[in-house]
């Protein structure tokens, strides 16, 4: 198992590479030239070329980018800019608010979705059913950054109950972890619907019947155990979504994480700054992805099985 | 006891019992369609929502109502603007109304672009095997590990902000799940021995992929096709919101929004109403989806 | 473990009794007709063969006995099924419970996917220990680990996962859940369909044995007339839904009374007779949403007459415990062509 994880961590290092050189290389083309944006207009062209190769904006592009990687090792990805502050810094100082905001929604999203998601496959074809499902469809069709403005007119400006932006006590995480949380709930409702529908009409469930399981553990231990399979697995693909979602909500409620850090960085044409919080991002979703792999050994003793026998 | 089947499907010829399948499978699919009062509820909608969008030009003048100015400042919902008027007097309606063309071809032309591109790859993978395939899921993989929303704000950054680059970008992440879906097809059927007669028939490959691959892979596809249009179309008015879609003048649904953050205290239905669309237009199109899904693989519905 | 059937309160002569039951499935596309008033009894210490084609109710029948039909769709019309004098479809969920596993135990189709894959086979077997029996973990997993040796598979596996295990051993495992608790009952849904033809007979050997040893009664639900022969005491033909011939194994094997029977007996390719043509019986099973008026098999009978068509022929005495229902009796000196030559 543990050489399994060391096998994994390795295939991870040329998924990065490839990732990043395309991000790099994108960047790099739409970039255009940023000793223009650092200058002053009225700087000689003279001074341009000189900041050039002090930049080392002169070298070939592929030394360009393993320098880039080289520092991306040692956390020095270069300066912002717009603010001079060093890139993997400010991305790492930024890195728990999304960290704290992601995990507070994905735990609202479980909380709600798992249990919903249950008892709609249980109560399937009734007015229950019926009503989860409408909720899980509306929360699934709705934008969630217009779900956030929609809680900011009610509770900010209507009620005056929340704050409706900025960071502080936990009043101002409630709005932006509903907002994520609740896009995401929806989500996971349907799967965990589905994946109990399919798994209640298995053989080894009426086996559990037969032996005279009381319904309660025929649920909660047959059938959720096996459940939990395709749940994890929704829940492991949606972490893109997080992502997505925690940006939408940074932008909507002021929350100073990776997501706005992004995007602010875009409308300034921070260039140093965008390749960077993107790289970081995806190499964070490699680590997530590997993690939400690893968990499904718990889940799964076939996977277990895989596992151990190939490494 | 299985030698009786066998005796009077042999009456029926392998051919005349797949069309008489083939037949009575897309009537009685569009039968149980029928039957779901949310598929009708999203396809009436979705049919209104085009002749709307298509009728706009009939109502409102593009210029002077969509982009233009007039007096009627941040005026709210009235007769006369049944959404209200935004910060240049502009009526929210008119903008919405337009939004949809935007809405619309950005969500179709992505899947249909996606669709094409995920066709191919996942045949391409399917039955070449080997390298073809290593290639093509190895993409994926990196495609997995790009959070969607970054590599639609790389792709737009490398081709500028318009409606193309934001139908390159959402194409993207929608062709990954079709090439995940036909080359599961592909794999499935390939063993098949229809499939090995054909090729000692000398078919070629590119008619075996049309003739028998893509209507085994068609109700995946049918379905994936509905509710990706309906993600698609969060996603292009997440990214105008968040400033790398449509660029400010134009209605894009999202781009509204971004505009009308500002005056949310102010003109709060300028927030209201796009949004609302949105949400509208895409919860139809899950209905649709939902009810192809039930109506194509009724085993999941019990 | 014969303690165990001496202690019962109730000693009727059959331990099971079937009457009137109807079963029907309601879906959207229509309604099934899956078991059609049906009777039979199984004797104490016997073991009955239910026979019929895939989609006759079979299945049907053997879930409703646990009172487990999958509902919805499924739904008990009427009729009574008496186990050990007590009538399952009045008992309430708790004396279900208690009954299922522990008074009547099931063997199912499909080893494959009868186990649950996320949970050890030895905590699958110790569950229905204690389910029914006050014992601690410990103990439960150590009678566990005895059956698993009952039925030829080392202790130490018991804490693997299905997956680990061989379809036959699979199917082992099965039967020791199923035995575990040394019900009275026994049914086992075609327990050797799914296995190799070399692993069947193992199998079959083993569960004859344990039936024997605990003093148990067996429906045994098969479409293989042959393995009907060697294991069962009496045979029930069951055709859309309705028991159409019962009787014991020689008196049904040996004087056939129904057209469908014999249908059954003709497409059974025969060593001593390869000269002879495969006789299969003509047409398909109804559709169980439309079933046909009358006698079911009518429209396939070769002795069918106009008054099949007309009312549904109910189970006549032929003598002994052997009962058919057909409406060819009603003329006089009828004889099945099977019966006419010997």
């Amino acid at each position: 198992m543990i050489r399994y994880v060391l096998k994994r961590i390795v295939l991870m290092i040329p998924t990065i590479l490839i990732t990043s050189l395309l991000i790099y290389w994108a960047m790099d083309l739409a970039g255009g030239d940023p000793v223009m944006t650092i200058l002053p207009e009225n700087a000689t062209v003279e001074q341009q070329e000189a900041l050039r190769e002090e930049m080392g904006l002169n070298d070939p592009f592929l030394v360009r980018y393993l320098r880039y990687m080289g520092g991306l090792v040692t956390g020095d990805m270069g300066e912002s800019y717009v603010t001079d502050r060093d890139v993997f810094l400010t991305f790492m100082e930024r890195l728990p608010n999304t960290l704290l905001l992601g995990g507070s929604a994905l735990i609202i999203a479980c909380i709600i979705a798992i249990p919903l998601g249950i008892w709609t496959a249980l109560n399937q074809n009734t007015w229950k059913d019926t009503g989860g499902m409408v909720f899980a469809l509306f929360g699934v069709s709705m934008p969630n950054f217009w779900l956030g403005l929609m809680f900011i007119l009610l509770f900010s400006i209507q009620w005056q109950l929340l704050p409706s932006g900025g960071t502080g006590g936990i009043e101002y995480l409630i709005m932006p972890a509903a907002t994520v949380g609740l896009g995401l709930a929806a989500l996971i409702t349907r799967t965990t619907r589905s994946a109990m529908l399919d798994v209640v009409r298995q053989d080894y469930i009426t086996t559990a019947k037969a032996k005279g399981a009381p319904r309660k553990r025929v649920i909660y231990y047959h059938a959720m155990k096996n459940a939990m399979i395709p749940i994890v697995t929704a829940v492991g693909m949606q972490f893109s979504l997080v992502m997505t979602g925690s940006a939408l909500a940074e932008t909507v409620f002021s929350w100073p994480g990776i997501g706005r850090l992004v995007f602010e960085s875009i409308a300034a044409r921070d260039i140093p700054m965008v390749t960077g919080s993107i790289i970081l991002c995806c190499v964070l979703m490699s680590i997530i992805n590997l993690a939400v792999d690893l968990l499904y050994a718990f889940c799964d003793p076939r996977i277990k099985a895989q596992y151990s026998n190939k490494g | 006891m299985s030698e009786m089947k066998t005796n009077t499907a042999s009456a029926m010829t392998m051919e005349e019992l797949k069309e008489f399948k083939g037949r009575s499978m897309a009537q009685e699919t569009w039968r149980r369609l029928l039957k779901n009062k949310g598929a009708i509820v999203g396809m009436i909608f979705m049919i209104l929502l085009v002749v709307i969008a298509c009728a706009g030009d009939i109502i409102y003048d593009y210029e002077t109502d969509v982009i233009g100015f007039s007096a009627d400042l941040s005026q709210g919902p009235s007769l006369k603007h049944p959404f209200g008027t935004d910060q240049m007097g502009r009526d929210v309606f008119a903008r919405v109304i337009y939004g949809a063309r935007y809405s619309l071809i950005i969500g179709v032309g992505s899947v249909a672009l996606g669709l094409v591109v995920g066709l191919i790859l996942g045949s391409l993978a399917g039955f070449y095997g080997g390298f073809m395939d290593q290639l093509v899921m190895r993409a994926n993989d990196i495609l997995y590990a790009i959070p969607n929303i970054m590599l639609a704000v790389v792709i737009v950054q490398l081709i500028g902000t318009s409606v193309f680059s934001l139908v390159v970008a959402l194409s993207i992440s929608s062709a990954t799940s079709f090439a995940k879906i036909t080359r599961a097809s592909v794999m499935t059927i390939q063993g098949q021995e229809y499939i090995e007669s054909a090729y000692a028939m000398g078919l070629p490959t590119w008619k075996i992929i049309l003739r028998h691959v893509i209507p085994n892979c068609l109700s995946p596809i049918i379905v994936q096709v509905t509710l990706a249009i309906g993600s698609n179309i969060i996603s292009a008015s997440s990214l105008s919101f968040l400033g790398v879609g449509v660029p400010t003048p134009m209605p894009e649904w999202g781009t509204m929004l971004s505009d009308a953050r500002q005056y949310i205290r102010s003109a709060p239905w300028m927030c209201i109403f796009p949004g609302l669309a949105i949400m509208f237009t895409v919860l139809a199109l899950n209905l649709l989806g939902d009810g192809l899904r039930d109506a194509l693989d009724p085993k999941l519905k019990r | 473990m014969s303690e165990k059937t001496n202690e019962k309160k109730f000693t009727g002569e059959n331990i099971l009794e079937i009457k009137d039951l109807v079963v029907h499935y309601e879906t959207d596309d229509g309604c099934v007709q899956a078991v059609n008033g049906l009777s039979f009894s199984i004797g104490r210490e016997r073991t009955l063969g239910l026979v019929g084609e895939t989609g006759a109710g079979k299945t049907t029948t053997a879930l409703s006995i646990l009172n487990l039909v999958p509902s919805p769709p499924g739904v008990i019309k009427s009729g009574s099924i008496v186990l050990d004098g007590e009538d399952v479809l009045q008992m309430s969920e708790k004396e279900l419970e208690q009954m299922r596993g522990n008074d009547v135990a099931m063997i199912f189709q499909d080893p494959m996917t009868a186990l649950n894959p996320v949970i050890t086979v030895g905590e699958q077997i110790a569950e229905s220990i204690m389910l029914h029996e006050h014992v601690s973990q410990k103990e439960a997993m150590e009678r566990a680990k005895e059956m698993l040796k009952l039925v030829g598979i080392a202790e130490s596996r018991a804490y693997e996962y299905p997956h680990q295990f061989s379809g036959g051993m699979k199917q082992r495992v099965v039967i020791a859940i199923a035995l575990t608790c040394q019900p009275n009952l026994l049914i086992a849904d075609e327990p050797t369909t799914a296995l190799d033809v070399t692993i069947q007979a193992q199998v079959l050997d083993l569960m004859q044995d344990l039936i024997r040893r605990n003093h148990m009664s067996m429906l045994l639900i098969t479409h293989d007339l042959g393995v009907v022969a060697e294991v069962c005491n009496d045979v029930a033909v069951m055709y859309a839904g309705r028991i159409v011939e019962i009787g014991s194994t020689d008196e049904v094997f040996n004087a056939t009374a129904h057209p469908y029977t014999e249908g059954l007996f003709g497409s059974l390719p025969n060593l001593k007779d390869q000269g002879e043509e495969l006789e299969p019986i003509r047409g398909m099973m109804p559709d169980p949403m439309h079933l046909p008026e009358g006698c079911a098999f009518a429209p396939r009978c070769p002795y069918a007459t106009e008054a099949c068509s007309a009312s549904v022929p109910y189970l006549r005495p032929m003598g002994g415990t052997h009962f058919v229902a057909c409406h060819a009796y009603d003329r006089e000196n009828f004889r099945l062509r099977r019966n006419q030559n010997g």
